[in-house]
């Protein structure tokens, strides 16, 4: 077997226990600091993948986890900081990165083969929706969002995207995605047992 | 029996005032950083916000009353042989407080026999406003003045004001918030929650769509209260925002299964150039006779 898919293994391993544990977390500020980690070894695992079976199918997935990595740990750093100009900061922040993932990702498009292109269309629309339902407030948005986001990317890890190569399904980028959406899955019913907490803490008089 | 004086950042309207016979000292609000007006006498609150709201990019200046304006709302009383108790806005939010403060050190050496005791609310608006209440409760049920103030300092420990905003723009023209977080917030419609506590404004939440803010509200008001309605005065304050607070306070009244006696009141100048039309927002606070000293 290709020394390079066995490292995309080990890096997927990693990644899935980040991105399991992120979406189990309600606190943002932690959620961006562990996804973020998860996103590097996310990104690793796929040019780990690009060296296996070539990079061209691999170059969007790559530019997208590396847009994450930056993405969620300048949140974290900019959120944990909670003041009105870092929260400004934060969000000048991002929409340079929906412009830039927007020019990137329609170079990416360009760029791939034809057969995949609506592929990569339909994950540069889900990816952007999956960013901005971060930067929304609560914990619902970015995990309804992540759901869609998930189905897109664990297809791109198909036939329907590694179209050459002994390892045209790669299982652990599938399961990456499973395991968010096994997190989703676990958090809601976590929710649904636990007893109904206010979402707003006011002090007691 | 002693006077009560507050600064009008309480936000009791000239009827309450009155009926209650506290002495109101206003704050100065400036549109050109020229002229400046004075709070409910040379410039009534409705046609405050109204240019407010109607003027883009306005944004007036709020000033502490001065010292003078503090002496001169002691004097009559010490005059007349009356102590004095004072409450003003928090004094990390104005320095209203310290204006007070200078007037009492000047008036004590003219009447060394009379009493004048500073309370700094640590609040504002609808907060300040129930302090105030409790304190002419603790007068008319003929508490002394320093039992006042001493009952009166643990009240405003257990105040909290909440509220919700219809719009981030008048913080942005407070510069509270950045323009692109003010753009971007409107295009999302995000309700910023914020909190008065500890004499600070501090925002706690964004919350999309103003009918999910107040909701969102009263469910923590409901958790924090349920059990200790008969322990606590409430009071509801809003800019602009009549059918909605008499809504929210029906609801309210219904979840906590208790009357809201304190009149819905008109929240200010001195908070409501920051939070603008539109803002709602509630408080509550221990009554006197609930405090264990």
């Amino acid at each position: 077997m290709n020394n390079w898919f066995i490292v995309a293994q080990i890096l997927g391993v990693i990644t899935i226990g980040f991105e399991f544990a992120s979406y189990q977390i309600k606190d943002k500020t932690k959620y961006f600091l562990v996804t973020g980690i998860g996103s590097f070894f996310w990104m690793a695992m796929f040019v780990a993948i690009g060296l296996a079976t070539g990079m061209s199918t691999q170059i969007s997935l790559i530019v997208a986890s590396s847009y994450s990595t930056i993405r969620n740990l300048v949140f974290f750093k900019i959120f944990s900081k909670d003041t009105p100009k870092s929260k400004e900061a934060g969000l000048i922040f991002l929409l340079v990165m929906i412009v830039v993932a927007l020019v990137a990702g329609i170079l990416a498009i360009v760029n791939s083969p034809e057969e995949v292109r609506w592929l990569h269309t339909l994950g540069m629309v889900t990816a952007l929706g999956f960013v901005i339902g971060q930067y929304l407030p609560g914990v619902h948005y970015v995990r309804i969002a992540v759901l869609f986001y998930a189905v897109v990317v664990m297809l791109t890890q198909t036939p329907l995207n590694i179209l050459e190569g002994d390892f045209r399904w790669n299982i652990m980028g599938i399961l990456i995605e499973s395991a968010k959406i096994v997190s989703v899955i676990v958090f809601y019913l976590r929710l649904s047992t636990q007893p109904k907490k206010p979402q707003l803490q006011f002090a007691k008089p | 029996m002693f006077q009560i004086i507050s600064d009008s950042s309480c936000d009791f309207s000239k009827y309450e005032a009155k009926r209650h016979g506290i002495g109101i000292v206003p704050f100065y609000i400036s549109f050109d950083q020229e002229n400046y007006l004075k709070e409910g006498i040379d410039i009534s609150k409705e046609d405050f916000f109204k240019r407010l709201a109607s003027e883009k990019g306005l944004f007036p200046k709020t000033s502490q009353p001065s010292p003078q304006d503090y002496i001169d709302a002691y004097e009559p009383y010490l005059k007349g042989g009356k102590d004095v108790l004072v409450l003003t806005i928090s004094s990390k939010l104005s320095g209203s407080f310290n204006s007070a403060s200078l007037a009492m050190e000047m008036m004590k050496e003219e009447y060394p026999d009379r009493e004048i005791i500073l309370v700094d609310s640590q609040n504002a608006t609808i907060g300040q406003g129930l302090i105030l209440r409790e304190i002419i409760k603790m007068r008319d049920a003929g508490y002394s003045l320093s039992k006042t103030a001493q009952v009166a300092k643990e009240v405003l420990k257990t105040t909290r004001v909440y509220c919700t905003l219809d719009t981030l723009e008048y913080l942005k023209r407070g510069g509270r918030v950045g323009p692109t977080t003010a753009f971007v917030g409107g295009i999302l419609k995000l309700n910023p929650i914020l909190q008065l506590a500890d004499g600070k404004v501090s925002q706690l939440d964004n919350v999309r769509g103003r009918k999910r803010a107040l909701a969102l509200i009263e469910e923590a008001m409901v958790d924090a209260l349920k059990g200790e309605t008969g322990n606590i005065s409430l009071s509801i304050g809003h800019i602009f925002s009549e059918k909605d607070a008499a809504v929210f306070k029906a609801s309210t009244e219904a979840a906590l299964e208790t009357k809201i006696t304190n009149p819905i009141t008109d929240i200010g100048v001195t908070i409501g150039s920051h939070v603008g039309p539109g803002a709602l927002g509630f408080a509550y606070c221990r009554k006197y006779d609930a405090i264990k000293i």
